[in-house]
């Protein structure tokens, strides 16, 4: 019954994706092309595949991750046709091998359950390690790391085929795989943890042992600001660690220390590092200069200004004006050419699966299924305000992607992956 | 392709973006009353302060090794209570049951406001009294 509603709805996504693409043909004065049909095709294959392996190894899978994320990718690859069709196609590829790996993802957990995850939590330690190393390493190699916008997070492989480079984000993953050993270590360890040993004046504190875990995550998210100039991706890595463990142990201290810990780091990162300072400045001053650091946030806020209540009407914006409008700021993109009704419902739908998602962790009796589903809620959760807050000047920008909107491969993978996680950790929970 | 025709196609888009949202947000009310959250069983497994001098709605997770409460440090949960003993109670964790147990306190230990004088169950919704300190069992 339910996973029919959940292949209802994921259709009409597709649908919405196929009538965003026809809109944008006729934007351009062409009638109904090729493009509809292939968007309806990939978004078919790819939440299709998740459907039906949610149908066949998680049949109790919460039928309604699937169709909001159906519903955000919809809207993201809408703007992303209009913005380049170059990068639609592409995108339509990333989508048909994300939507594989999600089911293969189910596939693999089909009779071990997500416990086995449970087991490999060192291996998923290292493997984040190595995967957040790999941008530092030298461009001489065959697998090196590159530089763009500024922030050191990408990876490039020359494929010897033909010369062709293929580039990811290897950090994408590796917060999945960390959210994974997280949720393992806190699952042994959250009794000790939420057990008040101490006092220290009005604060109720634990083992000072027991610190340790929090200190390693600033320390981790520090480093991460340093080498690799990326803002965004260490906040959401601090923000996963505090937040887990505030989900783990309920005790409101390690929230505190958290937010002591990011201020000091914040102030510290403004003292010593250019790239951070130009950051803030383009926040506070977006247009003092406005043809250098400030102008992607101006022209994000030119751009969801001139969007209004219902905006111009996909192709009739000039979202092209915005830098980095098919990754970062595919936000301002919709806001222009969908307005505020537009943005509202995106904001809305990411408030679903958030809802979605806690509510899996809220009826999760084990232990790790509960801090793994509670984990992979704040990823998402948090990257989404995160940026969304960065376009609408409520925060510095970070330059992170939005999860199932942005363009890009590593991201699109990395969300499809937490829609199968959720899913499959729903499906235990009713069984 | 005239304007009107394209302004008409995006108030269709937004409609139809809406109407999806709604269905989606009727599927999640319709989810939430169902789940088996609601269906508890009788075991709790930790302890919520509802009254005193500490901190309102601090839980302390029961482990089956169990805690001893009172005011010393040396118990597994202190709680600032002038009128808890050193050492006034332990809660015990056996086969999905919790016990408590007076460990010869002054004042007494109170389950539901009677006070024990053996060791007593205790379930989900139950209130364990030490000293002016009112902890429920969640």
């Amino acid at each position: 019954m339910t996973r029919n509603t959940e292949a209802m709805l994921v259709l009409a996504g597709a649908t919405l994706a196929s009538l965003g693409a026809a809109m944008v043909g006729f934007a351009e004065g062409r009638w109904l092309d090729a493009t509809v049909a292939l968007t309806f095709v990939s978004f078919a294959l790819a939440f299709g595949s998740i459907h039906v392996a949610f149908r066949m190894w998680a049949p109790n899978a919460n039928p309604l991750l699937l169709p909001i994320a159906t519903f955000l990718a919809a809207i993201g690859s809408t703007e992303i046709l209009r913005l380049d069709p170059d990068l639609a196609a592409l995108q339509r590829w990333w989508l048909v091998l994300a939507g594989a790996a999600a089911a293969g993802t189910v596939w693999l957990l089909r009779s071990s359950g997500i416990a086995v995850l449970r087991r490999y939590r060192y291996l998923f330690l290292s493997a984040a390690t190595v995967l957040l190393l790999l941008p530092l390493l030298p461009a001489s190699w065959p697998i090196y790391g590159a530089v763009v916008n500024g922030s050191r997070l990408w990876v490039r492989i020359d494929l010897p085929l033909a010369g062709r480079v293929l580039s990811f984000q290897p950090g994408e993953i590796a917060k999945v795989l960390l959210t994974i050993f997280l949720a393992s270590y806190l699952a042994d360890r959250s009794e000790a943890m939420s057990t008040v040993s101490r006092k220290v004046g009005p604060f109720q504190i634990p083992e000072p042992r027991h610190l340790g875990p929090i200190v390693v995550a600033a320390g981790a998210a520090f480093v991460v600001l340093i080498y690799q100039r990326d803002l965004g991706a260490s906040l959401l890595l601090f923000a996963l660690f505090v937040g887990m463990l505030y989900a783990a142990t309920g005790r409101g201290f390690y929230l505190g220390t958290g937010l002591f810990l990011v201020t000091i780091a914040g102030g510290a990162a403004y003292a010593m590092f250019d790239h951070v300072r130009v950051r803030i400045s383009a926040w506070i001053h977006p247009f003092a200069d406005y043809t250098g650091a400030g102008y992607q946030t101006a022209q994000g806020l030119f751009a969801m200004g001139s969007g209004s209540l219902t905006g111009s009407g996909v192709g009739l914006g000039r979202p092209d004006l915005i830098p980095a409008a098919t990754t970062d700021f595919i936000f301002a993109a919709v806001a222009e050419e969908l307005g505020l009704a537009g943005s509202v419902a995106i904001i809305v739908a990411y408030a679903f699966l958030v809802t979605v998602g806690f509510g899996i962790a809220l009826r999760s009796r084990d232990r790790f299924r509960k801090y793994l589903a509670a984990g992979l809620t704040i990823l998402i959760g948090v990257q989404s305000f995160l940026i969304i807050a960065g376009i609408v000047r409520l925060f510095p920008i970070t330059g992170i992607t939005l999860p199932f909107m942005s363009y890009g491969g590593s991201s699109l993978l990395a969300s499809a992956l937490i829609v199968a996680l959720l899913g499959r950790i729903s499906h235990e929970e009713q069984t | 392709m005239p304007a009107l025709i394209l302004n008409g196609l995006k108030i269709l888009f937004l409609v139809l973006i809406f109407l999806f949202l709604w269905q989606v947000g009727l599927a999640i009310r319709s989810h939430i009353g169902t789940g088996p959250s609601l269906k508890r069983s009788r075991g709790g497994h930790e302890l919520v302060l509802l009254r005193g001098d500490a901190k309102k709605g601090r839980t302390i997770r029961l482990r089956p090794s169990g805690h001893t409460i009172g005011r010393s440090a040396e118990a597994d949960v202190v709680i600032d209570d002038p009128y808890a003993s050193e050492l006034h109670a332990r809660v015990e964790t056996h086969d999905g049951g919790t016990l408590v147990h007076d460990l010869g306190s002054t004042n007494g230990t109170y389950v539901n406001g009677r006070r024990i004088t053996a060791p007593t169950p205790v379930g989900r919704g139950d209130t364990v009294q030490i000293g002016k300190t009112i902890l429920e069992v969640r």
